[in-house]
């Protein structure tokens, strides 16, 4: 991403025009929008493949993510990070049945779950195992409340997405003369230094019992952290020796708070990044939507949504991704 | 649009035989809503058709203060952008193509009144551009496509595509549910065939109501903002003060409303007048009116041509001021 502020104007400034939202007879109405019920209309069957391949996973009554029905056995296939402590699914006419973790997928953040006790008739999910061809292709999910479906296109290149690391929190000083440690500029508020109580223009001596001496040495020790990893600082506050225990917070959850364009976003998945492959797409659902599948206009299924990245961005794991694992996990 | 001129010489005499011919003569996405996989499936390879084109058309721009977006529309590489992507005239700014190509770029002119703006690359032999749709050819209800490049440029996502529909036009304002963020300012919207229709603008608290510049606002002041000239809301302050409240509808520039004590008062100017030029030009926007008068000082007389029910009237008016109004 680009460290340059982006360009948004969020309100209208004192020049322009207010007929646009005073008189509601001037504007689309809603069913003709790309989102509305005329247009959900035409892709027919599709629709319902979408809806009744989804579920709601719920946990203290709260739904938490989507599901994929992937096996007719009753196999759910959802975002691991998303829906930890699901107990209950419910599918799109509202019927409510108990699931169980059965496997779970750390480099993908995919868990497979398994609904408990039979009776209930599941859907056969038909994949589409063309990836090549999805830009600016139709993208179909189920809407949050799985009562209607949510449309957009793929667009942006399907790309790996790299790790983005652990994070403390802080700004550090440049200068790399100073033989009493790396003196923090700048503490993040509710960042992962900011809850261990590190304070501005404490020095950082050691990272994990090593000395540091320059900043790109605490980079270069960050690098192959992850978040929720612990890390032991030796400072110096005022010629005190103190220790310090930091767990290590999200970058984009840290730096979010200062990223407008992610104000203007809303909740975003905490786990956006380390996929092997991903599709973007536009499809307007939250956070809490992850897991669910996307399908292509033929009613096909293309990938699972994994991580809502902001408010025009979704990245959806292919068939290709999930096919090795579904396979090894599903083997009879 | 030999097609509509047809339909809508048929609406007259039968209109069982326009929804026949409505359903054969249009295109997918001419329709008020597409019906079928069919008109689906066609929205969406109309759309590919044109999309490897439009893009090599549309570039990141970097300034002092941020990221934005533009698209070029000329070979020579006249860039559309918006006003507050440039923030003035004379700016460098830089550009990133399509493929990466860093290159130089200094703004032209625009204005804070509609948030249009321009750019011209620099030095560069031959540059990939698109054209500009035909003035009042975009309407409600038309599907379009945003690209652009949000957050900024990033080389291993490349631009982002978005679907829309038009939800609302009038005056310098288009709204289209296309999504957009920061960092798409200044982006390109099209028709699906593949022509420029506006310019990202401003970003709604609702995720599906984004504000866009038409195409017909920049067609409008054209030479305005080819000539470096820049309105900031300072400069459209000052100069001239007519005291009208106008809005473009089908038959022309309409006034809305007079303001007490001003020039147009004191000259009789009436609610519905249609104001037609000023000083000879043609007023076929409001800004265009605004940068005019705001050109001028206060007492310089204009001439102004304006029809009132079906009657042509000229008016020489001396304009007021905007301090004494307040």
């Amino acid at each position: 991403m680009n460290h340059l502020a982006s360009f948004l104007f969020v309100l209208a400034c004192a020049f322009l025009p207010s007929v646009l939202a005073s008189t509601d007879d001037s504007l689309l109405e809603t069913p003709l929008r790309l989102n509305g019920i005329r247009v959900q209309q035409a892709f027919g069957q599709t629709q319902n493949i979408a809806q009744n391949a989804t579920v709601k996973l719920l946990r203290n009554e709260k739904v938490i993510a989507h599901g994929t029905v992937i096996d007719p056995r009753g196999f759910i296939l959802s975002k691991a990070s998303a829906c930890i402590g699901a107990r209950y699914l419910l599918t799109d006419s509202g019927i409510r049945l108990p699931v169980k973790a059965r496997k779970r997928d750390e480099a993908c953040d995919l868990v497979l779950l398994e609904v408990i006790g039979g009776g209930h008739e599941w859907p056969t999910l038909h994949w589409s195992d063309n990836n090549d061809s999805t830009d600016a292709r139709w993208a179909i999910s189920a809407s949050p409340e799985l009562d209607e479906i949510r449309l957009g296109l793929f667009g942006g290149k399907a790309r790996p997405i790299g790790r983005e690391g652990g994070v403390m929190g802080v700004v550090l000083s440049d200068d790399n003369q100073s033989e009493r440690g790396i003196r923090v500029l700048e503490v993040i508020p509710q960042s992962a230094a900011d809850r261990a109580g590190l304070k501005t223009n404490d020095r950082i001596l050691k990272i994990d019992h090593r000395s540091v001496r320059s900043k790109q040495q605490v980079n270069h020790a960050m690098q192959k952290k992850d978040p929720g990893d612990l890390l032991l600082l030796h400072i110096n506050r005022m010629d005190d020796a103190i220790e310090l225990r930091v767990t290590l917070g999200h970058r984009s959850v840290t730096f979010d708070l200062f990223n407008r364009n992610l104000l203007m976003s809303g909740p975003t998945s905490k786990r956006k990044d380390n996929f092997p492959l991903v599709l973007q797409h536009d499809i307007p659902i939250h956070h809490n939507n992850m897991g669910g599948p996307v399908f292509n206009l033929e009613g096909k299924c293309v990938g699972i949504n994994i991580a809502r990245v902001d408010r025009v961005t979704n990245f959806a794991l292919p068939h290709t991704v999930l096919y090795p694992i579904l396979r090894d996990w599903l083997k009879p | 649009m030999i097609i509509r001129g047809y339909i809508a010489l048929l609406i007259a005499t039968s209109s069982a035989a326009y929804s026949l011919l409505a359903a054969e003569g249009l295109m997918p996405w001419e329709k008020e809503c597409p019906e079928n996989y069919e008109d689906l499936l066609r929205i969406e390879v109309q759309i590919q058709k044109h999309l490897s084109k439009t893009k090599s058309a549309v570039v990141s721009l970097e300034t002092e203060d941020g990221a934005g977006s533009g698209v070029i529309v000329s070979a020579e590489g006249l860039v559309l952008t918006a006003a507050h992507v440039i923030g003035d005239r004379g700016k460098k700014i830089t550009a990133i193509l399509s493929n990466g190509k860093r290159v130089s770029a200094v703004s032209l002119g625009g204005s804070v009144f509609s948030d249009a703006g321009m750019l011209k690359i620099e030095n560069e032999a031959v540059l990939p551009y698109v054209n500009l749709a035909k003035v009042k050819d975009s309407s409600l209800g038309n599907w379009c496509y945003a690209l652009g490049h949000p957050g900024g440029f990033d080389s291993t996502r490349g631009q982002v595509l978005r679907l829309g529909r038009i939800i609302g036009k009038q005056d310098e304002t288009m709204q289209t549910d296309c999504r957009l963020l920061g960092g798409d300012s200044g982006g390109p919207l099209f028709n699906l065939n593949g022509e420029v229709i506006a310019i990202h603008s401003r970003i709604s608290q609702q995720a599906e109501e984004n504000f866009h510049i038409p195409i017909e606002t920049f067609v409008s002041n054209w030479d305005f903002f080819m000539s470096d000239e820049f309105y900031n809301a300072q400069k459209l302050q000052e100069g001239g003060f007519l005291g009208v409240a106008s809005s473009l509808t089908p038959e022309g520039l309409t006034v809305l409303g007079i303001v007490e004590g001003s020039a147009a008062e004191k000259f009789g100017l009436l609610e519905g007048d249609i104001l037609r030029t000023l000083d000879e030009e043609p007023l076929d926007s409001r800004e265009k009116l605004a940068i005019l008068v705001s050109n001028k000082s206060p007492k310089d007389p204009v001439v102004l041509e304006l029809s009132r029910s079906g009657r042509l009237l000229t008016f020489r008016v001396p304009l007021g001021s905007r301090v004494n109004q307040e």
